[in-house]
Formats: C-alpha cells, sequence, structure tokens
C-alpha cells in the first residue's frame, strides 16, 4: 500500500449537554438535563430509525460540515469520494429486542414492514451513506471495546488502499432498556447503577493530499496505531514507533504514557459512562478538540479493553499549518 | 493492487463439512428443498431454511452458540487446510489476524432469552462473540476485526484479510464468513413477503423472494512470499476486490446497479486485466425480484452475457454474511478442478435475466480468474477477483 498521510480535517459530536468537539474537554459530565441531541436532525425521513441512526447522523453531519464538504444540497466532493465506517457494539439492539418480543406475542404479522430494515446490522453505516450521498466503500465494525479506534484505523487503511479519499468515522452507542439489560447481564434495574454513554462522535479522516488539494486545515495528523493483548503493550508499541513525547492521553488503567499528570490524563468514560464502540471515535474527536487548541502536540488514545483480552491505542499529532488556504473555521 | 495468496479453505453447508462435500454437491446439483427451523417461537408463514444438520458439527462444539459452532466447524479446516493448526510452530511464527464477517452473529441466543424469558449470560455475546471464538482456538492475534455489513459481511471481510497482508498489519489473515438461522431475520424476510415458499430460485422467472440457509466459509489469505516462506500450497490468489455503496435505499438495490458496476470494475481493475479474462462469475444471485435483474444487466455490461454463472444460493440457500465467503470457497474449487459444475435447475429462466446458467452439464472453465459478487441491505456492494494459482 502507498505510504499516505492521512489526517483528520473535521470532527462533529453529538451528546447531550456538549456542545461541540471543544466541550468534550470541560471535563464535566454529559448533561442529563441537556438537550437530546438526536432531535438536532428533523424532518419525515427520520421516522423508524432507532436512537443510534439518529445519533450518528447527527455527529456526521457535523463532521462533514467541519471538513467543508457539505453542500445545500449534496457534497463538494464526488460522492464515490467518500467512505464510511461506523463502530458500534449495541447499535441496533434495542431494535432486534422489540422485534424478537414482537414476533413471540402477536407472530411476525405484527411486525411493521416499515421498521424491519433497521434490523440489518449495517443498518447505522448505510443511513449515514443514504442520508449523505456517500457511495465509497461502507463498512460496520462491532469489535468489542478496542472497536473506535479498530475503526478509526480502518478508516486510514480505506484510504491507503485507494478505496477513497476520504472517509466518515463514527462511533456511537445508544442508552435504553434493552442495552442496559444486556450489558448489565439483566441485573440492572433501569436506575443509575450503570452509567452508559448515549450519543455519537465522528472524525472526517482525508488523505493529506486530498485535504490539500481542497484548501483544507488538517485539524490533526494519525500517527501510528497498535491493537495488542494489554494497554502496557498497546502503548508501549505506539512509544517504539513514535517516541515524541505525548501532551495529553486519553485513557485510563494500567500501562498509559510515562509522566502523566491529572492534567495531562482524560479519562472520558469517568465523565460519559461506559463508552464501548464510541469511545475511541470520542477519544479523537476529544484529542482533535484538544491539538486545535495548541500549536504543535501529541495526544494518545487508548482503549484498555475493560478487562477483556485486547487493546487499542493511537496517537493523533498536531495538524499541519498550511497558508493563507486554511482558513479560519473554528 | 498486489495479489494476497490463499492457501486454506474450510467450509460447511446443509450438504455438510469440509470442501470435499461442497465439491460433491456442486456436481450432483441436486434440489433441496428448506427444512421447518427447530424453533417453537417461529411464528411466521414460512418458517424453513436450508439448516446444517447437527450431524456434520463436531460434537466437541456442542456448547457453542450456533454461529459460533460453524465458524469454527470451517475455520479447523481451513488452519489444516494451510498448515496452521493452533499452537503449531508455523502458526507461532507468524502474527495472525482474523476477519470475520457476519449478519446476525450469535444473535440466536438474545432471541431465545427474549422468548423464553430468560435473562442473558454475564457476558454480553453479539457478532463479535462469533470473533472472540475464533481467537480463543488462534491464540494471539495481531488483528482480529468483526465486520457487520450484512449479507455482503465475508466477501467484505475477505476483501478487508486481503488489505491487512497488504498493509503488513498481519502476516496470515484467516477470513471468515458465518451465520446461523435467526428468528429475526427469517421473520422479517417474511414479513416483507420476501421469503420463497419452494426454495431459493435466483434467475427464475416463478422465483419469489430468497430462502435462508446457514454456513460458514473460511479462507487463510497470506503474502505470497509469506506462503512461499514457510512451503504453503497455494490454492488460488485473491487478485482485487472491489467496494461501493449505493447510497440509495435501505433494503432495494439501485435500478440502474450504477454502484455494483463500478465494484465490479474496481476489482478488475485491481488485477490489471479486462471482463475478457473472468471465465466465471458466481453471482450475489438472491431470487429476490430486483436483485437478479439489476446484477443480471450489471454482468451484461460489465462482462457480457457469454460468460458462464455459478448460482450458488441455489444450492445451498442464501447464507446471510457466509453467503461470498462460501462463494469464494467454490470459486477456488471450481479454480482447482478448472470446471464450472452444473447449476441446480430451474424451471424457466427469467428473460429479464439474460445470463448464461449451464444446467445438467459441466462446462471448461475457459480463463482462469473468477468473480464473486456479494450485495447487501443499504446498497453495500463488494465484488472480488479470484484467479488461479498460476496467477
Amino acid at each position: 500500500m502507498a505510504a499516505v498521510d492521512v489526517v483528520v480535517s473535521g470532527v462533529g459530536v453529538a451528546v447531550s449537554g456538549i456542545a461541540g468537539p471543544d466541550d468534550l474537554l470541560r471535563r464535566t459530565p454529559a448533561g442529563a438535563q441537556g438537550d437530546d441531541p438526536a432531535r438536532r436532525l428533523t424532518g419525515k425521513g427520520l421516522r423508524y430509525k432507532d436512537r443510534a441512526t439518529r445519533l450518528a447522523l447527527c455527529a456526521g453531519r457535523d463532521a462533514l460540515a467541519d471538513a467543508g464538504l457539505l453542500n445545500d444540497p449534496g457534497l463538494t466532493v464526488p460522492s464515490e469520494t467518500v467512505g464510511v465506517v461506523v463502530s458500534s457494539n449495541y447499535g441496533n439492539v434495542d431494535t432486534i429486542c422489540d422485534t424478537v418480543s414482537t414476533i413471540a406475542a402477536e407472530t411476525y404479522v405484527g411486525l411493521s414492514p416499515m421498521a424491519l430494515p433497521a434490523t440489518a446490522s449495517n443498518v447505522i453505516a448505510s443511513w449515514l451513506a443514504i442520508w449523505f450521498r456517500l457511495r465509497g466503500a461502507n463498512l460496520t465494525m462491532c469489535n468489542g471495546p478496542t472497536s473506535g479506534l479498530d475503526a478509526v484505523n480502518w478508516g486510514r487503511l480505506l484510504v491507503l488502499a485507494g478505496r477513497v479519499d476520504r472517509v466518515l468515522v463514527v462511533g456511537v452507542e445508544p442508552a435504553n432498556a434493552p442495552v442496559r439489560h444486556l450489558v448489565s447481564g439483566g441485573r440492572s434495574n433501569g436506575d443509575d447503577d450503570l452509567r452508559l454513554f448515549d450519543g455519537a462522535a465522528a472524525l472526517l479522516l482525508e488523505s493529506a493530499a486530498a485535504a490539500r488539494d481542497r484548501g483544507v486545515e488538517a485539524l490533526a495528523e494519525l500517527g501510528p496505531y497498535a491493537r495488542k493483548a494489554d494497554q502496557p503493550a498497546a502503548v508501549a508499541s505506539i512509544r517504539r514507533t513514535d517516541p515524541r513525547p505525548v501532551d495529553m492521553w486519553f485513557g485510563a488503567g494500567a500501562g498509559g504514557p510515562a509522566g502523566m499528570t491529572e492534567q495531562t490524563s482524560y479519562d472520558l468514560t469517568a465523565y460519559h459512562g461506559h463508552c464501548s464502540g464510541a469511545l475511541g471515535v470520542l477519544q479523537c474527536v476529544a484529542g482533535t478538540a484538544w491539538l486545535s487548541g495548541h500549536d504543535r502536540g501529541a495526544v494518545l488514545a487508548s482503549a484498555d479493553g475493560d478487562g477483556s483480552d485486547a487493546a487499542a491505542a493511537l496517537l493523533l499529532t498536531a495538524g499541519t499549518r498550511p497558508g493563507p488556504a486554511a482558513g479560519d473555521r473554528r | 493492487m498486489t495479489g494476497v495468496a490463499i492457501t486454506g479453505l474450510g467450509v460447511v453447508t446443509c450438504h455438510g463439512s469440509g470442501t470435499r462435500a461442497l465439491w460433491d454437491a456442486m456436481m450432483a446439483a441436486p434440489v433441496t428443498d428448506p427444512g421447518p427451523v427447530p424453533d417453537p417461537y417461529a411464528n411466521m408463514d414460512v418458517p424453513v431454511v436450508q439448516g446444517v444438520p447437527d450431524a456434520h458439527l463436531p460434537a466437541e462444539s456442542q456448547a457453542l452458540a450456533r454461529t459460533s459452532r460453524l465458524a469454527l466447524t470451517a475455520v479447523d479446516e481451513a488452519l489444516a487446510d494451510a498448515g496452521l493448526p493452533p499452537g503449531g510452530a508455523a502458526t507461532a511464527r507468524s502474527r495472525i489476524g482474523l476477519a470475520l464477517g457476519t449478519c446476525m452473529g450469535d444473535a440466536g441466543l438474545h432471541e431465545q432469552w427474549r422468548a423464553d424469558g430468560g435473562k442473558p449470560v454475564a457476558r454480553f455475546t453479539s457478532a463479535l462473540g462469533v470473533a472472540s471464538e475464533i481467537a480463543d482456538r488462534l491464540g494471539p492475534v495481531s488483528v482480529a476485526t468483526t465486520i457487520s455489513n450484512a449479507c455482503a459481511a465475508g466477501g467484505f471481510a475477505l476483501g478487508a484479510a486481503a488489505d491487512l497482508v497488504r498493509s503488513g498489519e498481519a502476516d496470515v489473515v484467516l477470513a471468515v464468513g458465518a451465520d446461523a438461522y435467526s428468528r429475526v431475520m427469517l421473520a422479517c424476510f417474511n414479513r416483507m413477503g420476501a421469503v420463497d415458499p419452494v426454495r431459493c430460485r435466483p434467475f427464475d422467472l416463478h422465483r419469489r423472494g430468497t430462502s435462508f440457509g446457514e454456513a460458514a466459509g473460511a479462507l487463510v489469505v497470506e503474502s505470497a512470499e509469506h506462503a512461499r516462506a514457510r512451503g504453503a500450497t497455494v490454492h488460488a490468489v485473491l487478485e482485487g476486490s472491489g467496494w461501493t455503496c449505493d447510497a440509495y435505499h435501505l433494503t432495494a438495490p439501485e435500478p440502474e446497479g450504477t454502484q455494483i458496476i463500478r465494484a465490479m470494475r474496481a476489482a478488475l481493475d485491481a488485477t490489471g486485466t479486462d471482463g475478457d479474462r473472468i471465465g466465471c462469475v458466481l453471482p450475489h444471485g438472491t431470487g429476490t425480484q430486483l436483485n437478479d435483474v439489476v446484477e443480471s444487466r450489471a454482468l451484461n455490461e460489465v462482462l457480457g452475457a457469454d460468460v458462464p454463472l455459478y448460482s450458488l444460493k441455489a444450492l445451498i440457500g442464501h447464507t446471510g454474511g457466509a453467503a461470498a465467503s462460501v462463494a469464494a470457497v467454490a470459486a477456488a474449487l471450481i479454480l482447482r478442478h478448472r470446471t464450472v459444475p452444473p447449476n441446480v435447475p430451474i424451471a424457466q429462466q427469467d428473460p429479464e435475466c439474460r445470463v448464461w446458467l449451464p444446467q445438467g452439464l459441466t462446462t471448461p472453465l475457459g480463463s482462469d480468474r473468477i468473480m464473486v459478487n456479494g450485495y447487501a441491505f443499504g446498497g453495500n456492494n463488494v465484488s472480488l477477483v479470484l484467479a488461479g494459482a498460476g496467477g
């Protein structure tokens, strides 16, 4: 595969009480009293879409707009050049559970034909493609705790393989009764004994050349990624490949980069709950927001696997600073 | 794009376990009707699939959920075929990755829990649970990824496996597609009136939808250099894969087939050859009205109407996320035998589907490149080109 620099050229987030990516850095819990981000999109086309899809559409739209790719209507680039990667472990579990219950109670006749397509495992990525007319490669991942960072790396691989010039990467998890039931092993009573992330985060990844051709500022550059048996091994692998000092670590647990303090470490799950497949993308959105406030630097994101047998880590570095064409979008 | 070597094959379908069983069934081309599903909650009009009999699955895997059980059956064969047994010296020396494609994963567990009123076990099990079971068998893996691209998932997993090898993320990648009976999937297709009560009859004028089957397919892929260095036998080469998305409708294909044509051409472009060098096509061909017509027209445009099609779903049913994986295994077998088996007979070919479906006789493989197509809800399209080991 060609050696191609891949950059972040747009970010978006849909979390209650979080106004935008910069807000993720405030170290405040997602606001239960905040507006439901899923209400940011309106229109008849949203009927029969599950919560994860609505959240993903909101975050995806913001990332595409941030990257300067949204026209009114359509895109500023050929639709075939834009791919989609979605990471979600619980995505449409609510729809599946409702469907099973309906079959048991009313037979298959009780099912709504309009809702049936939402039982497909790739419904979120499909709606992102349909809604924004993204005709490049389209992938849905369900990789457990590392899924978000895996998805970011898969976005990069799609660009490196020459399949697309840019990729919308979305991490999303809905918090609702079926998910709570499954995550807790049936023990959750629906109260606050289990804090689940309810939201979506989105990155627009692009080859550096494609971003330059569009005259768009790179907000951050993707550095090395590693997936190992545990977090210490994943982080060590990154440090071997790119030993530059880490200025900010988005992660938690043992084996993070050396020398991190409370100020330079940020565990997003402490504020936003169990993020599952959304975590890695949310970390990269927060990391990009952090980098955009600094001239240069490096941010490490890591998912320690939450007790499972894999961990992933990825480095983001300060975006290139092109000349006058970059504009001032922030 | 550099091709990657396929050095191991494994498969299980309603016709049995193993590549020999699949090839024998392909050559015999029996008309096989689906049977009733063993599910007391299958409250639907057409509760039938082409299931895999338990007798074809290893007894020691009985405790596993069904999709995991199917997957591991195919995986064990593929690893042995590749000379990479779990725990073996060659396996330990290689950085092994896993790319799994599945539509429903082990959703059967959730369906059972929910209908029975039981509670899930402490460990959440989903599509990713199948990958966990395979990874447990493999030992330490460099990459383990589950691609949930509905009914094209297995094709994307094979393409992704090749990308992982080319990018250097792994030396060897096990590409797997697996799906078992799912009450949700079958009920939804029933509700949409898209289940053929007779059997899966792609390209038949009288087809009335699809008919599902259970299956798993597994392929070991690695670079030609890596295969050579460890003395592995190369069964076929994956020369190219094209991935596109209709971005048109969640369930219906885009009527002009623009993006499935683009996927086929992208796969061909990667081979550095043209459509004239394709000796056979294993189409997606599900038996749904629109899919078969749109795919036929697209094939006519890209390859003409003279390429023999081998319509695998007529033999084993629509096996969901396993479909393109099993088709790739079948393609490798066709390349090995240089013979296109006879298609399962259909009563009357749809005149809207002007494709060549040889029936009742074998057809010599005219060129040693085969195209495999996989399509899915959401307009996810993948085309693969496999070539004989001679290149």
